[in-house]
């Protein structure tokens, strides 16, 4: 049945077709310097608690943390996403999390739902609570990022509509700084300007 | 004498004028019954034997009129009846019946004098049978106060009597068989020739005889059903959902409705419904008393229509800012205030004055009631009257305000009562009945359900009352010396009285109602109660003014003892004068093993209340971890007199410890710019399965009234979890919610 | 709209977003399933679709139309209870009971996907549904004994 639950949670990625699309346009080139700054928007970014809420360790507990919640706890209701990181072994995220195409996130301190099925990232992403040169390091490592390159990484933030929801997240939450598109282009910046981090030795 | 006559000078209302002997209620009219409202509507062939017993050739009903909103008093009270009369579970219906004053509540009374459950002094007992008669006259049926089995336990046996005699007379009668001779079980009579004839057989007989009314009730040691486990007669409907509740009767032409009133509690200034007005399946948008419903033909569409309105709400009636409410309880504290010197032994103030004074201040916060089924309430008016179909703990209050906003009598007013989703209080209040009603109005013959939306019915909660308490203290070669308690709230008893238009008089009964009759043999101890002046309107929340005393007394006597370097629970046992109320803390001392070592970051608190004359004491066990604290375990032990059903009473001890005990670790509702700030249960949602502790139950059975117990087990939950904390980790709480002191896991 | 619930088809013209929990109380007279809270803080909504426990108050209509959709009264009946339904009678878990059908809908929903879940696992997955009567012990208790007659069945 795990299995089952696992196809019925993964099939909707390639259903739902909504969302807003971003141009994926690298710059031909770009400096360190431009890259770091691009970085320094990154991290701002992924640190943010629209995302680093859900980019949890291993230990599978989502976050709770940002100007909606007042005091930074683990998600409510015991929840946990388990190995699966859907929530497969005890209770799925899209069991509140169901996804929805349009029209959700109005009311306040609902679930949040977006247009394919709620799930934490992997393990290897986590930036919770994460310095910025952690994530840097992180990201640009194919070990620990899905394998890859800039592109890819753009190409991921244009597919996986979840991440969208970072800057509508609607109900009254404060959304990821900057925008989609913009955060895109930061990647492609920086990914161009070959994936610097602070405290690299040239 | 002295007492009684103090506290009827104080214009004692309701009391006083039975006492003075109005010529309203003399003793003839005290003693003359109500009529049995079975009797109107009986049919042919049909009997109606006293109000709780009806038999017809298809089957035998069971009168339950004690609301059910998951205490189990339904299953109950059939209990106590189908015992006398020897029905086995399985062979009659239940119902509620329609309200009436044959169902007046015999036991609601002894909340409202204000002596010690365990006082039966004359000037006591007194009281409380005038309170008793007033009740009576006035036909009061309630449900509340954890009073349905001292309610029912006599009365109900006996009406199983009288049917189960009589049924054996009319037997008799029919075949000439002396009563003597004759036998019952299992809905039958049995002759000597062990022929038998079922009860539904005699219904014409025994509605033609007059009912035996001289009967005498069976020893307990002969029961079958009472205080043994039995399978809960609403258990299988409730686990296939198929037991409706209010909220879900499908009345034929029934249309849906919500309801937005100010949040404010204070008038509509105005409305535009422009954007509400289209909307799909909008039937028709009416104002009522501050505020505006949508009918529509779907629940869900008149909620999105009613969030399309635009409001203009007034101010409150209150202070906006919470500041301001506890600003207003903390200068209370005052002789113009003083409610009520519930107690004083010794003298305390010659026992502070130049000793080194412990002194520590308490608060515990507005919570809202909030049960899983919102407030809904069908309502269908025509020219014929009203009808009716709710939960509700007061139908004949309803019947009057039902009667009071249509306009008609209450006699023309039928009130269906439903299982409840959970009340905590909730359901004694009117504004889901009254409001149903204003709508109902508007489209006459039409049967309107209305339903609150969850952030309606947490915006327009009648919380619990808000106070404070200030205990000063003083040890002295090992022991507390001296306890002074002094406890300010605001009035529930006034709040909620005030709204069902009930005169309230004299002192109020729940402030310091569960503090200032412990048990404790201190050398000097007083206990004096304030009366705040109302804020935001509050009512009943289970255990009512002992849900903060009881977290007001337990908390600072702990601090004392163990400044004292006593023990707690000990100290609590040796100071203890009340025989029922050591044996429970003697048990708990047992269950939990007090005294043994639990090792680091682990500890033990107790606390003990007696509310609603249950003694009641609880040992919590909890472990400091790293992310917070885990509530490891719970011992309660209380006695109740007689236990009915003894596996619901595990459940409903256990159901109340965390309710208890949530409560005080997150729960609380405060108010900016006027308006409550919790509006679903993401911001109050009490406890969750995984913060459940194991929760022993011990149940004694050695006080001579039987008592209730819905509500006993809250108020020790939150001192004894205060104390536990303290003893694993040194840091004392001394205001609730607990959660914005210490983290839990 | 044609919406597959129980096994049976039924329609229903409602608005495409009219959630689930809505259609089933106020269309379909289905009221098994209840309202609690409205944002998935509460449980007492919840439903099985394909198998899987979703809070009905979360899916709108027309994204439930392609499923099959199960409620409480599909899941057993008092005289053909399932397993869950079965131990929930033997424990006595209700006390108000209004919380019951959300709570053995996940709990069901939990024993499919893991048959013998530790105590840990119950408080992952059962967490999420809110019981005010505070009924939580023998929820606990009954998960526990209904995974066991499944194992063995």
């Amino acid at each position: 049945m795990k299995k089952l639950i696992f196809a019925l949670i993964l099939t909707p990625l390639a259903a739902f077709a909504e969302g807003e699309t971003v141009a994926i346009n690298p710059p031909v080139s770009a400096t360190t310097e431009e890259g770091l700054a691009a970085w320094g928007r990154i991290y701002e970014v992924a640190s943010h608690p629209r995302c680093s809420n859900c980019h949890v360790g291993a230990d599978g507990y989502p976050m709770w943390s940002g100007p909606s919640y007042g005091k930074t706890r683990r998600h409510g209701m015991n929840i946990n996403a388990g190995e699966s990181r859907v929530g497969a072994e005890t209770v799925p995220c899209a069991t509140c999390h169901y996804a929805r195409f349009e029209g959700a996130n109005d009311a306040p301190h609902m679930a949040p739902q977006v247009a394919m099925d709620w799930m934490l990232p992997p393990a290897e992403a986590e930036w919770f609570g994460k310095s910025s040169v952690e994530i840097c390091n992180q990201l640009r490592d194919p070990e620990r990022n899905g394998g890859r390159d800039f592109r890819a990484l753009a190409s991921h933030l244009d597919h996986d509509l979840i991440l969208h929801w970072a800057w509508t997240p609607g109900g009254g939450r404060e959304p990821a700084p900057y925008s989609l598109q913009e955060h895109v282009n930061d990647v492609l910046v920086w990914g161009v300007s070959g994936y610097p981090c602070e405290g690299d030795t040239q | 004498m002295g007492r009684l006559k103090t506290l009827t000078r104080r214009a004692f209302l309701i009391g006083s004028v039975a006492v003075t002997g109005g010529v309203a209620f003399g003793a003839y009219i005290v003693g003359r019954d109500p009529e049995n409202p079975l009797l109107a509507g009986l049919g042919d062939g049909e009997a109606a034997i006293t109000p709780f017993v009806k038999i017809t050739s298809e089957g035998v009903t069971l009168i339950t009129p004690h609301a059910d909103v998951g205490q189990g008093v339904y299953h109950a009270q059939a209990l106590l009846i189908a015992e006398e009369m020897d029905l086995d579970l399985g062979q009659f219906e239940v119902s509620p019946g329609e309200p009436s004053a044959a169902y007046w509540n015999t036991a609601m009374a002894e909340e409202a004098v204000p002596f010690k459950s365990t006082d039966e002094s004359f000037a006591a007992e007194t009281m409380r049978s005038v309170m008793g008669g007033v009740f009576k006259v006035f036909g009061v049926q309630g449900t509340g106060g954890s009073s349905s089995m001292p309610d029912s336990f006599v009365k109900l046996r006996e009406a199983g009597a009288v049917a189960r005699e009589t049924l054996k007379a009319a037997a008799a009668a029919r075949t000439g068989v002396p009563v003597g001779d004759l036998t019952t079980a299992s809905g039958e009579v049995r002759l000597p020739d062990a022929s038998t004839i079922a009860y539904t057989d005699l219904a014409t007989d025994a509605a033609g005889i007059e009912p035996v009314r001289s009967v005498t009730l069976r020893d307990p040691s002969e029961w079958r059903l009472v205080g043994k486990p039995t399978q809960r007669l609403d258990i299988v409907g409730k686990s296939t959902g198929t037991t409706p509740y209010g909220i879900d009767l499908q009345i034929p032409g029934m249309v849906h409705a919500t309801v937005k009133m100010n949040p404010r509690r204070g008038p509509m200034n105005g409305y535009d419904a422009s954007a509400a007005e289209g909307m799909r399946g909008v039937e028709k948008i009416i104002p009522v008393r501050n505020g505006v419903a949508v009918v529509a033909s779907n629940t869900w569409y008149a909620i999105q229509a009613a969030n399309a309105i635009e409001f203009d709400w007034g101010a409150s009636p209150y202070p906006p800012e919470q500041d301001q409410h506890w600003a207003e309880v903390d200068a209370s504290f005052t002789e113009e205030r003083l409610n009520m010197e519930w107690r004083h032994d010794g003298d305390v103030d010659a026992a502070l004055n130049g000793a080194e004074v412990i002194s520590a201040e308490y608060r515990a916060p507005y919570v809202a009631h909030q049960p899983l089924e919102p407030l809904n309430a069908i309502v269908r008016v025509d020219e014929n009257g009203a009808e009716v179909w709710a939960n509700h703990q007061l139908p004949g209050f309803l019947k009057m305000q039902v009667a009071g906003v249509a306009g008609i009598e209450a006699d023309q007013v039928t009130f269906h009562n439903q299982y409840g989703g959970g009340s905590f209080g909730h359901r004694l209040e009117f504004e889901n009945i009254t409001l149903a009603t204003e709508i109902a109005m508007q489209m006459p013959g039409v049967p309107v359900k209305l339903t609150f939306s969850r952030e309606e019915d947490f915006c327009q909660d009648f919380g619990r009352q808000i106070g404070a308490a200030r205990a000063k203290g003083v040890v002295k070669d090992g022991k507390v010396e001296a306890f002074d308690l002094q406890i300010a709230t605001t009035s529930a008893v006034a709040s909620q009285g005030g709204r069902m238009g009930l005169p309230v008089g004299g002192p109020d009964t729940q402030i310091s109602a569960g503090a200032w009759n412990n048990p404790y043999d201190i050398p000097n101890q007083r206990h004096r109660a304030y009366l705040v002046p109302e804020l935001a309107p509050v009512s009943s929340w289970r255990s009512v003014g002992a849900s903060g005393a009881g977290f007001f007394n337990e908390g600072p006597l702990d601090e004392m003892i163990l400044a004292a370097g006593g023990d707690p629970l000990e100290e609590r046992i040796r100071m203890c004068t009340h025989d029922d109320a050591r044996k429970v803390l003697e048990a708990v001392r047992e269950m939990s093993g007090w005294g043994s070592d639990l090792g680091p970051n682990r500890g033990r608190g107790v606390a003990f209340v007696n509310s609603f004359g249950v003694p009641t004491a609880e040992v919590i066990e909890v472990t400091m971890t790293d992310w917070g604290i885990k509530i490891d375990k719970v011992f309660v032990a209380l006695d109740v007199g007689t236990i009915i059903d003894p596996d619901n009473f595990e459940n409903h001890v256990q159901g109340g410890v965390v309710f208890g005990l949530g409560h005080a670790i997150n729960s609380e509702l405060t108010y900016s710019d006027g308006i409550a700030e919790q509006t679903n249960y993401h911001a109050a949602e009490g406890m969750r399965l995984y913060q459940t502790p194991e929760i022993h139950v011990r149940g004694l059975e050695n006080a001579e009234k039987i008592r209730g117990v819905g509500e006993p087990p809250i108020p020790p939950a939150a001192p004894a979890l205060a104390n536990a904390i303290f003893a694993a980790t040194g840091q004392r709480l001394r205001e609730m919610p607990f959660n914005k002191f210490i983290d839990f896991v | 709209m044609k919406l597959t619930i129980n096994g049976t088809e039924r329609e229903v013209d409602v608005d495409p977003e009219m959630p689930l929990l809505w259609v089933l109380r106020d269309e379909l007279g289905m009221t098994g399933t209840k309202y609690g809270c409205g944002i998935a803080q509460c449980g007492a909504c919840t439903v099985h679709l394909d198998g899987l426990a979703v809070r009905s108050c979360q899916v709108p209509v027309a994204e439930a139309a392609a499923s099959n959709i199960t409620t409480i009264e599909g899941l057993g009946t008092p005289d053909a209870m399932h397993a869950v339904q079965a131990a929930w009678v033997e424990h006595q878990v209700a006390q108000c009971g209004y919380c019951q059908s959300g709570q053995i809908m996940q709990a069901a929903s939990l024993l499919e996907v893991n048959p013998d879940p530790t105590d840990e696992d119950i408080d992952n997955a059962m967490s999420g549904n809110l019981c005010r009567c505070g009924t939580y012990v023998r929820i606990r208790a009954a998960v526990k004994t209904a995974a066991k007659t499944l194992q063995e069945a």
